[in-house]
């Protein structure tokens, strides 16, 4: 298992695939760790990437600060983690917690990447978003992480995903009560008691970026995923359909397949972002479909007008 | 060596060896805890975070209840040498860094609380096959439990504009009791045939760095 050194922390990282390759770089969410990434590994290497996935400080594998951590210590760790990866194309990819990390590395540092994936994220905390996320951290301190999880599940994942599993939940939630430790979830979730919003920098973003957002996710609503498609030039807004906060765990197939056709189109110069809004198929390898002129995408009944 | 405890004897039980060392550990750790928290509840009782203190110091006592009566225990001579070294370690220490004496001890048993209730997770170690009624199952899930709440005292205090300034001192600190704790918690396991996963791998730079800041 190897590790990066961050100052005097760990950074479990690995690295998938050949090295002459262009590279895709996966930042985890909140409770995430580096193997819920496996399914993409597997992914994109067939599809001729490298892949890079690592655990966050406070995370997984990775050291876990007593008290503190700062986003910029995680986006430190994320700008050692893609040194690693030599002068090849690099795309990076991060859902929720970790979008805001790879946003908050693309502003810093775009000159090294070769496009941008943001998934299920943000820009800035909006009311209802900074009341949800005090909301988990009071339910996490007062129920622990096994209470934590039983609020995320039914907020980010659907019944089509949720209703099998159902009889066996509390082994799905097992590996991630093993893997999180509470105070190190509550220094995550502090880190950003000083947030300071990101949307006044997006538009420093000038590489191609991909913004994936389910339809139905209700912990980061489209309004958030507008936020980054209006200020940041070269971008388009892509909803998966039926899916929800946690649409990579929920269709890997899928996004794993956008991910990989996104950095393909970049890196065959087709990809054209202005801003646009497309529908994500069904299926993985189905085509993207525009999403109806007229309509007004941020609502969830067809409504005339919008922003456009 | 197993990562979890057991395997289950005949009755369906952890075996009483485990439970007897398990036990013993956590009573001489969170017996310390709540004579220091006594002692630090009789020195000062005006900030916020004494509140915590002050339910902390009866869930501590609830623990050290529960565990005498949960537990199958059994004759384990190697306890007359393992308390001693125990209840050694969690004496209150001065720090490094810190001018003022007392705001120093107060810190360290901060620190050695944080510790106790982050590091030691006995829940983690019950395989699946353990019965969901078992006493000292239960009792293995409830301190596990009520540490995640427990740690709320030291985490106000801790993270407290008053300590701002030490937060170099206070970090320290904190790794410093972290490491001594998970040494101590892996020792023991070690001693009952357990070895938890993430003490599969070798302790972190940051970890070694707290060490040697310490006294």
């Amino acid at each position: 298992m190897p590790f990066l050194a961050l100052g005097s922390y760990r950074i479990r990282y690995e690295l998938d695939g050949p090295e002459d390759r262009p590279a895709y770089v996966l930042v985890n969410g909140l409770t995430q760790y580096a193997e819920l990434w496996g399914a993409y590994r597997d992914a994109l290497v067939t599809r001729g990437f490298r892949v890079a996935t690592f655990d966050l400080l406070g995370q997984g594998a990775s050291d876990k600060p007593g008290l503190f951590i700062s986003r910029d210590d995680q986006v430190a760790a994320l700008a050692l983690l893609i040194d690693q990866l030599g002068n090849t194309p690099i795309f990076l990819g991060g859902i929720s917690f970790g979008g805001l990390i790879a946003l908050q590395y693309a502003i810093a540092h775009e000159d090294r990447l070769a496009g941008l994936v943001a998934m299920s994220t943000f820009a800035e905390l909006s009311p209802q978003l900074l009341l949800i996320g005090n909301a988990l951290r009071t339910g996490l301190i007062l129920g622990g992480t096994s209470y934590l999880q039983d609020l995320l599940l039914p907020m980010n994942l659907s019944d089509a995903w949720l209703g099998p599993q159902l009889g066996n939940l509390e082994a799905v939630k097992r590996q991630g009560w093993l893997t999180n430790d509470i105070y190190a979830l509550q220094n995550l979730m502090e880190s950003f008691l000083d947030f300071e919003p990101l949307t006044p920098r997006l538009s420093s973003i000038s590489i191609p970026t991909m913004i994936l957002n389910g339809e139905f996710d209700f912990l980061t609503p489209r309004a958030l995923h507008e936020t980054l498609r209006i200020h940041i030039p070269d971008s388009a807004l892509i909803i998966i359909p039926r899916a929800y906060h946690a649409f990579t765990l929920e269709k890997p197939a899928l996004t794993a397949d956008l991910l990989s056709s996104f950095a393909e189109d970049v890196l065959a110069k087709r990809w054209k972002g202005n801003q646009s809004i497309w529908i994500a198929p069904e299926q993985a390898g189905d085509p993207l479909v525009p999403f109806p002129p007229g309509q007004d995408h941020l609502r969830a009944i067809p409504a005339h007008g919008g922003p456009g | 060596m197993r990562m979890l405890l057991g395997p289950l004897d005949a009755t369906g039980r952890l075996p009483p060896r485990q439970q007897t060392r398990v036990a013993a550990f956590l009573l001489s750790c969170h017996g310390a805890m709540a004579r220091q928290l006594a002692i630090a509840l009789a020195w000062q009782v005006k900030a916020n975070w004494h509140t915590e203190l002050n339910a902390q110091f009866y869930r501590e006592a609830e623990i050290v209840s529960l565990l005498l009566r949960a537990t199958a225990w059994e004759p384990d001579p190697e306890l007359l040498f393992l308390l001693p070294s125990w209840e050694a370690a969690w004496l209150p220490r001065p720090l490094a860094g810190v001018a003022d004496r007392a705001q120093g001890l107060a810190i360290d048993i901060a620190a050695f609380g944080h510790a106790l209730h982050s590091v030691i997770r006995p829940a983690a170690l019950l395989p699946l096959e353990a019965p969901a009624q078992d006493p000292f199952a239960l009792a293995l899930r409830k301190i596990e439990f009520e540490s995640g709440r427990m740690m709320q005292g030291q985490i106000l205090f801790l993270k407290s504009s008053e300590l701002l300034p030490l937060r170099d001192a206070v970090n320290a600190a904190v790794e410093s009791r972290h490491l001594q704790v998970r040494r101590l918690w892996d020792e023991m396991l070690a001693g009952i045939g357990v070895e938890r996963r993430e003490a599969q791998g070798t302790a972190s730079p940051a970890a070694a760095a707290a060490t040697r800041r310490g006294p």
